[in-house]
């Protein structure tokens, strides 16, 4: 690494009004931050697939009649019933958008859902 | 309101808007001892309206379509919530005659008139002619939706006229007709944009009255027969056919003609069996004789101008009636002028530029106060405007004892209210202010366009 040319992008750094810089040349490659550079945005990374509330409504363990037994850690696959959220006109489907393993079952059977709750994580199978 | 007769009383009530309309509700809930609830969208997850209520229920993503106006949706989270009623504020469903039948059907109460009359009064040729048996003048129009022989019709009404959408609002599928010669081009862009906004090209005729005053009267009905009219509210300024300024009592309207107006606008209502709070629409014509144009089914975004008028809560009044209650006051008390009331509509707008939408974060919002002055709004600092809904951010309503005072007060409000971040429409309201024909009281509903056109004029000479 040619730390003299660190030192010298560092110092024309200095006169001038940057925060960040970064070059990059044959594979070499510097990044050079200043405390004036915004903070890195905090990675969350999660394996896990959400599976959302389509609606707001009452959960049901259920599909065509028949209801489902959904434990933590069974197989699904892409496209499993995982049960339904229903309104007062509509029984909207749940299935699995991913093929994978059951690892957070927070649906109850017949409690109220919001928009958007988290119902499920999948932890998608590895290919 | 089927079961009329039934008294019952609300133990929680859910809100089915967003905004400043929904804050409103809330607060005259909280004064009632009523639990509330509120709704919404996944973009409105930091409004004020889900902080004030005391229960909250994320209804849908962003898109009104999906959330707001997702019938299913709204009366699911009614039903989970155990709400009694619901509160339908304005826009959004609220002249929905489909919701109002669906919560009636899900065995809540809805807050407004019953489906029957939203349906019957929102098509606005059946409208009129309800006006014209209950002997109440109309401007002179085709009486019904036109056919194909408008050429005709319209000769015999005369030029000027308004070609007007059936199922109508907001200025859209309306055009003005000078001329015949016009008269195809624009039918056929009325009709254009009709359908893409209502689905459905009917069309109607009305003569067209220049330099018209919007004047309207608030009513409210129970279900016993008893209809009341309050002091009327003067918004004829407009752009574009969006009220900008509303102000009550007319500064043109004389006491007699007030009386006629209340008394024209009570015989609309009871013809109608309109039960509820509502608006009845009139054009006033430069002679004082004015015309039925519509009745509006809801709570109207400019009520609070009535309330400072008169002193009563008008939310308070629609729950009282959707209660089944008699009504709590008689027409002397409605009528009665306590001060002259003013409302500003501040809306996240940069009116320098054709008054285009500014949404962003609030970052500074110091709402004027003192004597005579509410503010209702849901922005508070820190507040993201969300890019999906109405620029509404607050209606700016001052009161004083008279009309000269309450435009120095006007002034002086305006110019303490700050709010950084984001374009307003509060420089726009210092220039009203300050227009000499509005200060003398002599406006009409072209007043707003000249303004800007003269300014325009103004720029282009420098």
């Amino acid at each position: 690494m040619d730390t003299k040319l660190i030192k010298e992008v560092t110092d024309w750094m200095k006169t001038t009004d940057l925060a960040e810089f970064c070059y990059e040349n044959n594979g070499d490659s510097i990044e050079i931050k200043t405390q004036e550079a915004l903070p890195e945005p905090a990675q969350f990374a999660c394996s896990l697939t959400a599976v959302t509330a389509p609606t707001v409504g009452i959960y049901h363990a259920a599909d065509k009649g028949q209801n489902l037994t959904l434990t933590e850690g069974q197989p699904v696959e892409q496209g499993a019933a995982l049960g339904v959220v229903e309104t007062v006109s509509k029984k909207h489907k749940i299935t699995a958008p991913v093929a994978g393993k059951l690892r957070v079952v927070s649906a109850q059977e017949g409690a109220p859902v919001e928009f958007g709750l988290p119902l499920f994580f999948i932890e998608p199978q590895e290919h | 309101m089927a079961t009329g007769l039934q008294q019952k009383n609300f133990q929680k009530v859910l809100i089915a808007n967003r905004g400043e309309i929904a804050v409103r509700v809330i607060r005259t809930l909280k004064e009632m001892n009523i639990k509330s609830v509120a709704i919404y969208s996944q973009a409105d997850r930091n409004s004020l309206h889900v902080r004030m209520a005391d229960e909250a229920v994320c209804i849908g993503p962003a898109r009104s379509a999906q959330s707001y106006l997702n019938i299913d949706a709204v009366i699911t989270a009614a039903k989970i919530t155990g709400a009694d009623a619901i509160h339908p504020g304005y826009g959004f469903l609220s002249e929905n005659e489909e919701f109002a039948a669906a919560v009636e059907q899900a065995g809540l109460t809805f807050i407004g008139p019953s489906a029957q009359t939203i349906s019957m009064l929102g098509v606005k040729s059946t409208a009129r002619e309800i006006a014209v048996k209950a002997g109440v003048a109309v401007t002179p129009g085709s009486d019904g939706v036109v056919g194909k022989n408008y050429h005709a019709l319209a000769r015999k009404i005369g030029f000027p006229l308004m070609i007007k959408a059936a199922l109508g609002g907001g200025g859209k599928g309306m055009r003005a007709c000078l001329q015949e010669e016009d008269l195809d081009r624009m039918m056929t862009t009325a009709k254009a944009e009709a359908r893409a906004n209502f689905g459905d090209d009917r069309m109607y005729f009305e003569k067209l009255i220049l330099n018209p005053r919007h004047i309207e009267v608030q009513v409210a009905a129970d279900n016993y027969g008893n209809v009341v009219a309050f002091a009327e509210r003067d918004c004829s300024l407009q752009r574009r056919h969006q009220k900008l300024v509303e102000e009550s009592p007319s500064p043109f309207v004389d006491a007699k003609t007030r009386t006629q107006l209340q008394e024209a606008a009570c015989k609309v209502v009871k013809a109608a069996k309109y039960c509820g709070v509502g608006t009845v629409e009139f054009l006033m014509a430069p002679t004082k004789e004015f015309y039925f144009m519509e009745v509006n089914t809801r709570l109207q975004v400019e009520h609070p101008v009535t309330e400072e008028v008169c002193g009563q809560d008008l939310v308070k009044l629609q729950i009282q009636i959707a209660q089944g209650e008699k009504l709590p006051l008689s027409q002397k008390e409605a009528a009665v002028i306590n001060c002259h009331a003013i409302e500003h509509r501040i809306n996240a707008e940069d009116s320098e530029h054709n008054f285009a939408p500014c949404p962003g974060t609030v970052t500074e919002w110091i709402p004027a106060g003192g004597l005579g002055v509410r503010v209702d709004s849901h922005v508070y600092s820190g507040y993201a405007i969300p890019t999906y809904y109405d620029s509404l951010i607050a209606k700016l309503i001052v009161t004083a004892p008279d009309r000269a005072r309450l435009l120095a007060r006007s002034r002086r409000t305006l110019g303490e209210f700050v709010v950084g971040g984001v374009k307003t429409t509060i420089p726009f309201h210092q220039k009203i202010v300050a227009n000499p024909d509005f200060i003398s009281g002599n406006t009409d509903t072209g007043l707003i366009e000249r303004m800007i056109k003269q300014e325009k004029e103004h720029e282009s000479e420098k």
